[in-house]
């Protein structure tokens, strides 16, 4: 099991961030996330594979620099 | 009080004006040529049209200066303004500074934005904005005092060089026993040997027991100061409370601060964690979408990036809080205790170094090819306590390691150093020679435009590659971000009325990632309205990261994401629980609109402001030379072949960079007009008459300068 933005999700071998976010609606302005408090951006987002366990935070729009 | 020399030469009592939703309606004039102070009301007329920060800056500026003035013209005027949202505590980013002067770089006025005290507490002293002018014969220090009701200026010996010691000991003499009522603007040996002296804006950090220090970076704002002579200016005054605005609805103003700070404390934790590592987690999100300057901006990632992140910064940067402004919930700020230099006069002793920000790790770390948090702490203090203006040192020495990589300078010229990139001794040495006024560092702090110029007459290297790589525009050194693939952010740097500085229109994102805007008229659209939301915080006094850099949850199932309309829709709320003016969100771009078409027409009235001066270097728009172009060659020969239906299999790389460079070229020509078009403003980049009587900004010298630019 996974936690998603505060929800639980079920976690499977070889899981990664992108498909993730495939599973859950209105992530088109999700580029960065946290996986266990560490930044991932999208360029790496179906590289990343997700441990059992782990804690998964969305940011929902980068748009100040 | 201290031991430091100070004499008073000029002392004036006033009676202060109470602060009325928001507004002193007074300004202070301080003639260094005369010691004239003079305090005069604002007219009804400017606090409409100008609203109060930048606003008022410019058109305090507007009316010191002619055509003719440069940088270190007695007439050149420094001004400072909060808004009248300044100094709101507890509301997020409400204590900003705006400081404006014509800048030793551009020739045009430029504005910086800055945190600590000094902004409310020369406005609760009884001015909303304060202008400097005239040189003074010795250095001197201007008191402000809002809690004797007087203002001083004293001529000043023996004080400390540098900035931080000097406004630790003005801090301790002017208030020895409640130093929270101090702020200081000061600037430093730096400043005053180069063309992009910054200045630091302190407060007391109560928690530390310890002077802290934030800085108008950008444009040699310091460099005018030292050239005036002013060693510091202090404000002086006492408790402040959400009732020191005096408010139009306290009720009001209490419940949107505590909507948006309670936002701020809830969703900051979960998003960019700003109150714990600041700015520093842009690092790895810009260094994986290639977006970080390595090399001078050659390319936008390095497998060293890891170091120099959030991941490090967050274990070295002081626990505690970290606010330029009372009660700010973003609490940024942050610093590093016991820091022990290397090199310079502080070498083996311990201090603080207050940063570093996004902006100086990618600077002077990244773009530098140096990846170590401890020399970029080091580079960080230095500059500070100098007066330098880290963006600008880390564009600059990067241009120049460029250049001494390519043979345009060599030992000969560098004084015997190696500037290769990655040269972390060197770059301090070329550092602290900029502070002495020795060496190749005076070379280096005279701007990329200056040296362009040196570089090719003095030293013979090659003007056109120099063009190319040499990262400035209207003479402002670009900020940290890499834009070659977001042609709207080519337009936030190229088309921002002070220069390339990601504070006006930061775009790359809602561009290149999130796609918001393919056409370019959604380009300019962009372009018209995120400047002016920017603007407006400028105008206020506020900052500009609570508004977009943490998002509510629900944003993205809003109309326009883009625009964060529930932030926007609490400024507007503040503003007129503030003010008692009823504005919604629209009024907010409006009040902007004819702020920013004036400072356009201010660059016109100084000789800029128009096509030409947008104009950015190539290697903002895309690769310059074969070695970068093969950096990433799969996306430029797949840009060549589907977006611009090219036929390349028998183009060798160097065809290949000609062939896309004139490709970007053209769309960033387009995007100009484009952008014209949607501003109101010709095809050379003059706002048309009808805009400007649009915006209520049709003075009789503003016709007649558009009138001899042949706009009628």
């Amino acid at each position: 099991m996974i936690n998603v933005d505060e929800k639980k999700m079920p976690w499977f071998e070889g899981m990664t961030i992108a498909s993730i976010l495939e599973q859950i609606e209105d992530t088109q302005f999700c580029s960065v996330i946290r996986l266990n408090g560490k930044l991932v951006s999208s360029p790496k987002f179906s590289e990343t594979i997700v441990p059992d366990n782990s804690t998964i935070q969305l940011l929902p729009l980068v748009a100040g620099g | 009080m201290g031991q430091l020399n100070l004499k008073e030469t000029t002392s004036v009592s006033y009676e202060r004006a109470e602060v009325k939703k928001g507004y002193t309606d007074f300004s202070l004039r301080i003639n260094l040529d005369t010691n004239n102070i003079s305090i005069t009301p604002i007219e009804e007329a400017v606090k409409e049209k100008f609203i109060g920060g930048k606003g008022y800056d410019l058109w305090m500026m507007w009316n010191a200066v002619s055509a003719n003035t440069k940088w270190d013209s007695p007439e050149n005027a420094i001004c400072i303004s909060s808004g009248p949202l300044g100094g709101t505590p507890g509301y997020p980013g409400a204590g900003k500074s705006i400081v404006t002067t014509i800048s030793p770089l551009t020739g045009a006025p430029i504005d910086s934005n800055v945190g600590g005290y000094f902004g409310p507490y020369k406005k609760f002293s009884g001015f909303d904005v304060i202008q400097i002018d005239g040189k003074a014969a010795e250095d001197t220090v201007i008191l402000i005092d809002g809690i004797e009701n007087k203002i001083k200026v004293f001529s000043a010996s023996d004080l400390p060089e540098d900035s931080y010691e000097m406004s630790a000991a003005l801090t301790h003499y002017f208030d020895e026993k409640k130093p929270v009522n101090v702020s200081i603007v000061t600037a430093g040996p730096g400043a005053a040997k180069t063309y992009f002296g910054c200045l630091n804006f302190s407060w007391w950090d109560a928690g530390r027991k310890r002077v802290r220090y934030k800085q108008a970076g950008r444009g040699g704002i310091g460099t005018v100061f030292a050239n005036k002579k002013v060693k510091a200016v202090v404000a002086r005054f006492g408790a402040v409370s959400m009732k020191s605005n005096n408010p139009a609805d306290l009720d009001a103003l209490k419940q949107v601060t505590k909507a948006h700070a309670k936002e701020i404390n809830t969703l900051d934790p979960k998003q960019n964690r700003m109150a714990i590592v600041g700015t520093t987690h842009l690092i790895p999100i810009m260094n994986d979408h290639d977006c970080l300057p390595v090399h001078n901006f050659k390319f936008g990632s390095h497998p060293e990036s890891h170091v120099i992140g959030e991941d490090v910064f967050q274990y070295i940067f002081d626990k505690g809080f970290d606010g330029c402004w009372r009660g700010c919930s973003v609490a940024c700020a942050h610093g590093v205790k016991d820091f022990s230099p290397f090199t310079g006069p502080y070498r083996g002793t311990k201090v603080f170094v207050d940063g570093p920000e996004y902006e100086t790790v990618a600077g002077c770390g990244s773009n530098l090819g140096i990846f170590d948090a401890q020399t970029i702490l080091e580079i960080n203090f230095y500059c500070d306590a100098y007066g330098l203006d880290t963006i600008s040192v880390g564009t600059s020495i990067g241009f120049v390691m460029e250049c001494f990589e390519n043979n345009l300078i060599t030992l000969d010229q560098t004084g015997g150093m190696d500037l290769s990139f990655g040269s972390r001794y060197n770059t301090l040495e070329l550092i602290h020679q900029m502070a002495r006024g020795k060496g190749f560092g005076t070379i280096v702090g005279k701007g990329i435009r200056k040296m362009k110029a040196i570089f090719a007459k003095d030293f013979g290297a090659d003007p056109k590659f120099m063009q190319d790589i040499g990262m400035e525009s209207k003479g402002l050194e670009f900020s940290e971000y890499i834009t070659k693939e977001s042609l709207a952010q080519q337009g936030g740097y190229g088309l921002a009325l002070k220069g390339p500085q990601h504070d006006e229109a930061w775009l790359i994102f809602l561009d290149m990632v999130h796609n918001f805007m393919p056409t370019f008229e959604e380009k300019a659209e962009a372009l018209h309205w995120f400047p002016m939301f920017r603007t407006w915080f400028g105008l206020c006094g506020l900052c500009k990261l609570p508004w977009n850099d943490i998002v509510p949850e629900d944003n993205k199932n809003t109309k326009e994401p883009a625009k964060v309309a529930k932030h926007v829709g609490w400024y507007a709320q503040f503003f007129s629980a503030v003010t008692g003016r009823k504005v919604d969100s629209n009024d907010l771009i409006t009040m902007s609109e004819a702020v920013y078409n004036f400072q356009r027409i201010f660059n016109l009235k100084m000789g800029y402001g128009t096509r030409e001066h947008d104009t950015v270097p190539y290697r903002s728009m895309g690769p310059v030379t074969v070695e970068e172009y093969q950096s990433r060659a799969e996306r430029y020969d797949t840009q060549l072949i589907e977006k611009y239906d090219m036929d390349i299999s028998q183009m060798d790389t160097k065809s290949k960079v000609a062939a896309l460079r004139q490709k970007r070229e053209e769309q960033y020509e387009l995007l100009k007009d484009a952008v014209y078009t949607r501003r109101g403003w010709t095809s050379n980049g003059i706002p048309t008459i009808e805009t400007v009587k649009r915006l209520g900004i049709d003075y009789p010298e503003v016709m007649e300068i558009l009138k001899k630019n042949g706009i009628e």
